[in-house]
């Protein structure tokens, strides 16, 4: 049975609803924007056909409340919700809502969100589907519950604690040590509830010198559940991805055949539909992998898969909204690119501590393999309120070290952007990194060079050397001849 | 064919170039077009931007060097230009390969005011690319000159140890054949080097320089003579005239389009008068011409710079000021409100150099000013008119009608002079301690002492030191210092920044954030933009960047409203729109964090909870205790607690709930209880 969308509204702001309007651009559906106050002016208002405002800057006044959403989208004639990712990308009551409201939720099943949101829950899954897990323990209300369970499982330190309902490094803490413990334990379940409403906490043993490996799956409503291959999503920062590449460096292509089925199979085993991935921890030393979680969603380096299959996830999600049936078999999916990722945050290379303020100069890298996903322009303000994330650079070639060629000309020689700080620094100084480039790094990368990192700088260029002689003639123009003269 | 007039060139040895000089004949000529001229008459101001035009000429000129480096070219340049002394070179060294390039260098002061140690001079005098090397001693110590000496030579670099020259009763031949003698036991002998006789105010009777080169030539009939003389006294030219005659090889010259009045002989008049009388001028007239014609494409930008005291004085012979002192020194008296007190001023001059012997030139032109114009400065100030004219009146009695016989005073006048040095400056005192160098004629009277250190003045006295300072400065520690630099600039430091950072620390660092603010503004834009700017819409500027074509119009500027004025431009074509503080933008002052007890914000984020959820709230007055959290700062949904440091009574709650805070912004004052 088919289904027709005349109208998206996008659930999101930035760079993730910037994304899904291209696919809609491309398929000539309008669609509609929200926004907070902050947002009036915002990149992704600008594209969208229409625009509605939803409420001030905190995220629970506009960007996670449900109810202007599903208004929002009922007032603009929206007749389908995509929700990007963040925000209520992965909230089952909200998809519920929205399919209740009469409209076309562009994602997984209410039920498959929730039972893969509650990572309790998830993980029992993956055992019955015999795939491999961490140890740990669930649903934890006092630290006596960890130490107790550290005890009797002989687990040692470091360990990691949860949001159950989390993602996105949010409400995920690392501990050391005993000492840490307590206060680890109350951050874990303050973040946890403010980022996902719920304070239910998992604790697992912390995987060392781990590498992140995902598999991206896309599914139909007809039974078909085919793989996109993996990513390596292995260089972080305070547990959130800056850095990802397709396929993997760290795999041979057996454990590849390995992962990807094991992945496809739980996916079937959960009735999947629509694109989702899911995450697994290699453990590079002893060549196994554990599965972390699945993510009902699209997620924010998808884009790699794109490059690589020459596919785009977005439109398959909206097919299989619609009811399609994936145009493509398994067998037709044959990558034949590398492509690298790196994640623009307005924060302070050294430091992460965010930034925020007006961009004043933006140059955008363009030239051969090089694709951008902005969820900014010149002139656009970055608010306090929300992710740091405003751009990604994606870059592909016909082998690893040609996407790390491309990347170099993009971060380094072209991407300019000033008014506020940026990672690009660091990120540069990341793929430029002999360890990187041999492929040899783990989850802990950043950390453990993070001396050698800050100490780079981009290449000059006569561009920006000019804009310097500029911003001298424009304060003398305005000031006249100067004392120290 | 076309003469070719170049006859020594970089590349040559001291031994080849000093042999191709003795082999011309009559004289040659050393430019200082490109450094003392501007520095006399001009206050440093003239930007490589227009002398790098008279640089093609000069390659062809047939001048024995052009002075471009060194004196107070250096430290202007970083202060004031923002030009750094290396890249001049470089530009230099492309436009004119034929040319020697020389400096003017001032022993254990290297480019500077004060001595540096050994293992800088070195370290700095090894990296700075110069043929001819200038070195004078304000004291004629010619101990002092011996690093610097030593390694230019061992570079196979020109030395060219320089004679301060003054006229005074003590300044006689036998005294400057002294000095002479030792720099040639300095340099071993007279082959590789170039002897030069520096008259920096314009001070020497025409006969007394023929007289003293005559008697430098009899003992020494090898040795090249090159004289530099200013003209402030009028007398130059018969002066150059005079030393040539007498047997000095090179003379001192600059563009007449150039000349005023602290300066140096018009080039092609000299050439004129040398030619009519007798003695051949080696010069490509033609090139000297058309480099004089240049200048007056240019000159016009630099009329703001000149000295507000007009024409020549003759009366420097007294007062002795050099070229290169008056234009910033009448500057600072501009500035200070103190010019009608000139007049006084330079006479109370002209009787210190009489009881404090030494040459009036940097960093002792300096020590001078800034002793003299603080003594008539703190009498006018306690005084008056009349006080100033008392003080001026004392010293001439002491010195002219007394014969600086001090028992000869009045008792009440000998307090005064000797309460006269107590407030001047440490460099003052430094120079009588010999932390210089010895003094040309002798350490001054013991009453000077009394003067300066009152109490104190018989154990500084047997402080004093006999020795250079190149043997009493202990070595600095270079590695430490460029640390030092690189943690003040948040980076590795460039050779050449480090260098200048050695010569003039506070100034390199404003030198080097200034260019990483504005680039290459000083280098590349003319004159009248890099000083007032683009003025009316349409206006607009051409340049080149790296070798590329740049555009800069403008479009408009706009009123001032609450401190910003915004700048529209056109910037290669694109429109750019430039928001320029004055120095009335508001500034909303944060508060740091500064002190062990203030707690600051960790990173940049949102006060969204003071206090914590077991207490609630925290307020002002409030005990909180060691490790308690006391806010929670959210940034882009990530917690950070703020945790107390220590036991404590909470004195001051510095932000507000919501507010949004910057990293280091004070939060909390604690005391400790």
């Amino acid at each position: 049975m088919e289904r027709k969308i005349g109208k998206i509204l996008i659930a999101n702001r930035g760079v993730p609803a910037v994304r899904v309007m291209h696919t809609c651009r491309d398929r000539k559906i309008p669609t509609t924007a929200v926004y907070s106050t902050p947002d009036r002016l915002a990149h992704h208002v600008f594209m969208a056909d229409t625009a509605v405002h939803i409420g001030e800057a905190p995220p629970v006044e506009s960007y996670l409340n449900m109810d202007k959403m599903v208004n929002a989208a009922v007032q603009s004639g929206s007749d389908a919700i995509h929700p990007g990712w963040g925000f209520l990308a992965e909230n089952a009551n909200f998809a519920q809502m929205v399919i209740d409201a009469g409209l076309r939720w562009i994602g997984p099943s209410p039920k498959v969100i929730k039972m893969m949101g509650d990572k309790i829950e998830a993980k029992r899954i993956a055992q019955k589907a015999n795939v491999p897990t961490i140890p740990g323990i669930s649903d934890v209300t006092d630290i006596n519950q960890i130490k107790k369970w550290m005890k009797d499982e002989k687990i040692t330190f470091p360990i990691m604690i949860k949001a159950a309902a989390g993602g996105g490094g949010k409400g995920m803490v690392k501990v050391e040590n005993n000492d840490g413990l307590a206060q680890a334990f109350a951050q874990a379940r303050s973040e946890s509830k403010k980022s996902f409403g719920d304070e239910t906490v998992l604790v697992e043993k912390y995987i060392e010198r781990g590498r992140h490996i995902e598999v991206q799956i896309v599914a139909d409503e007809h039974g078909n559940a085919i793989h996109l291959y993996e990513r390596e999503c292995t260089i972080q920062r305070r547990n959130q991805k800056i850095i990802e590449e397709a396929p993997s460096p760290s795999l041979t292509d057996s454990l590849r055949q390995e992962i990807c089925f094991t992945a496809v199979r739980l996916m079937r085993e959960i009735g999947y539909t629509t694109a989702g991935t899911v995450e697994f921890i290699f453990d590079s030393s002893t060549k196994k992998f554990y599965f972390l979680e699945v993510n009902t969603r699209l997620q924010v380096e998808h884009g790699i898969t794109e490059l690589i299959t020459g596919l785009d996830i977005v439109g398959i999600m909206i097919d299989v909204a619609v009811g399609k049936k994936l145009p493509f078999k398994q067998s037709d999916i044959r990558p034949n690119r590398w492509a690298l990722e790196c994640r623009l945050n307005a924060e302070d290379p050294k430091s992460f501590s965010p930034s925020f303020g007006t961009i004043t100069r933006l140059h955008v890298p363009d030239g051969p393999g090089v694709r951008v996903s902005s969820g900014v322009y010149e002139g656009a303000d970055i608010p306090p309120y929300y992710d740091s994330l405003f751009m990604l650079l994606m870059t592909a070639g016909a082998d690893r070290e040609d996407a790390i060629r491309v990347m170099d000309r993009a971060l380094g020689r072209t991407l300019r952007v000033e008014g506020i700080k940026t990672l690009a620094p660091l990120l540069l100084s990341i793929i430029r990194h002999s360890a990187f480039k041999s492929g040899d790094f783990s989850t802990r990368f950043i950390e453990e060079h993070m001396d050698e990192l800050v100490s780079m700088f981009r290449e000059k260029s006569s561009e920006d050397e000019v804009l310097k002689v500029a911003r001298y003639v424009a304060e003398i123009s305005a000031l006249g001849p100067q004392k120290w003269m | 064919m076309k003469k070719d007039y170049v006859f020594v060139k970089p590349g040559m040895t001291p031994k080849e170039i000093v042999k191709a000089v003795r082999s011309l004949r009559g004289v040659c000529l050393t430019s200082v077009g490109m450094r003392d001229a501007g520095q006399s008459d001009f206050k440093n101001r003239h930007r490589i931007y227009d002398l790098k035009t008279l640089a093609p000429y000069y390659n062809e000129m047939g001048l024995f060097s052009a002075e471009c480096h060194g004196g107070a070219r250096w430290h202007v340049g970083i202060m004031n230009r923002r030009e750094n002394p290396f890249e001049e070179i470089e530009i230099l060294r492309e436009l004119m390969p034929n040319v020697l390039l020389q400096t003017l260098i001032r022993e254990t002061n290297l480019w500077g005011y004060r001595p540096y140690p050994q293992n800088v001079i070195e370290y700095v005098v090894s990296k700075v690319d110069i043929d001819v090397w200038r070195c004078f001693s304000f004291l004629n110590d010619v101990r002092n000159m011996r690093s610097v000496a030593e390694v230019v030579m061992k570079r196979g670099r020109l030395f060219e140890p320089t004679i301060s020259f003054t006229v005074a009763n003590w300044a006689t031949n036998e005294y400057y054949l002294g000095v002479v003698r030792d720099m040639i036991d300095l340099c071993g002998g007279t082959d590789e080097i170039i002897l030069c006789i520096k008259d920096m105010a314009g001070v020497g009777d025409v006969n007394r320089i023929g007289n003293l080169v005559d008697a430098i030539k009899q003992a020494y009939p090898e040795l090249i003579i090159n004289y530099h003389r200013h003209i402030t006294d009028g007398l130059a030219m018969p002066a150059l005239l005079s030393a040539a005659k007498a047997g000095a090889n090179i003379v001192d010259v600059q563009e007449d389009s150039l000349v005023r009045f602290y300066g140096h002989s018009p080039i092609l008049s000299a050439q004129a008068y040398f030619e009519e009388s007798g003695i051949p001028v080696h010069l490509n007239r033609y090139m000297a011409e058309v480099s004089v014609q240049k200048v007056r494409e240019w000159i016009g930008d630099y009329e703001w710079a000149e000295s507000p005291f007009k024409g020549l004085d003759h009366m420097v012979t007294f007062h002795k000021m050099p070229g290169g002192a008056f234009p910033s020194s009448f500057e600072q008296a501009e500035k200070g409100e103190f010019l009608h007190h000139m007049p006084a001023i330079l006479r109370v001059m002209s009787l210190y150099n009489k009881v404090v012997k030494y040459f009036d030139v940097t960093p002792g032109s300096q020590i001078t000013w800034v002793a003299c114009s603080g003594i008539v400065n703190r009498y006018a100030k306690e005084r008056g008119d009349a006080g100033v004219k008392h003080v001026t009146e004392l010293l001439a009695k002491f010195v002219e009608q007394k014969n600086q016989d001090f028992g000869a005073m009045e008792k009440e006048e000998q307090e005064e002079l000797l309460l006269l040095f107590r407030q001047a400056p440490g460099d003052f005192k430094n120079l009588l301690l010999g932390n210089y160098g010895r003094l040309p004629v002798g350490w001054p009277a013991e009453w000077v002492y009394k003067s300066a250190f009152g109490d104190e003045w018989d154990k500084k006295i047997k402080e004093r030191k006999e020795l250079s300072p190149l043997d009493s400065l202990g070595d600095d520690d270079l590695e430490k210092l460029r640390k030092g630099l690189a943690e003040n600039i948040g980076r590795e430091p460039a050779e050449e920044e480090f260098i200048l950072y050695l010569m003039h620390p506070k100034d390199a660092k404003e030198f080097i954030v200034f260019r990483e603010k504005y680039g290459e503004a000083p280098i590349v834009l003319p004159t009248d933009v890099w000083r007032e700017g683009l003025k009316r819409a349409g206006d607009r500027v051409d340049f080149e960047l790296w070798g590329k074509p740049y555009s800069i119009e403008l479009v408009s500027i706009g009123a001032e409203h609450e401190g910003i004025v915004h700048v529209v431009m056109k910037v290669n074509n694109r429109t750019r729109v430039y928001a320029v503080e004055t120095p009335r933008a508001k500034r909303t002052e944060i508060r740091m964090a500064k002190k062990p007890n203030e707690i600051g914000a960790p990173i940049n984020g949102n006060v969204w909870r003071i206090g914590n959820p077991g207490r609630g709230a925290i307020k002002g007055g409030d005990i909180v205790h060691r490790g308690e959290e006391i806010a929670n700062l959210e940034a882009m949904k990530m917690e950070n607690a703020i945790i107390a440091p220590f036991d404590g009574q909470i004195t001051e709650v510095c932000v507000k709930l919501n507010d949004t805070v910057q990293e280091g912004q004070l939060l909390f004052v604690i005391e400790k209880v």
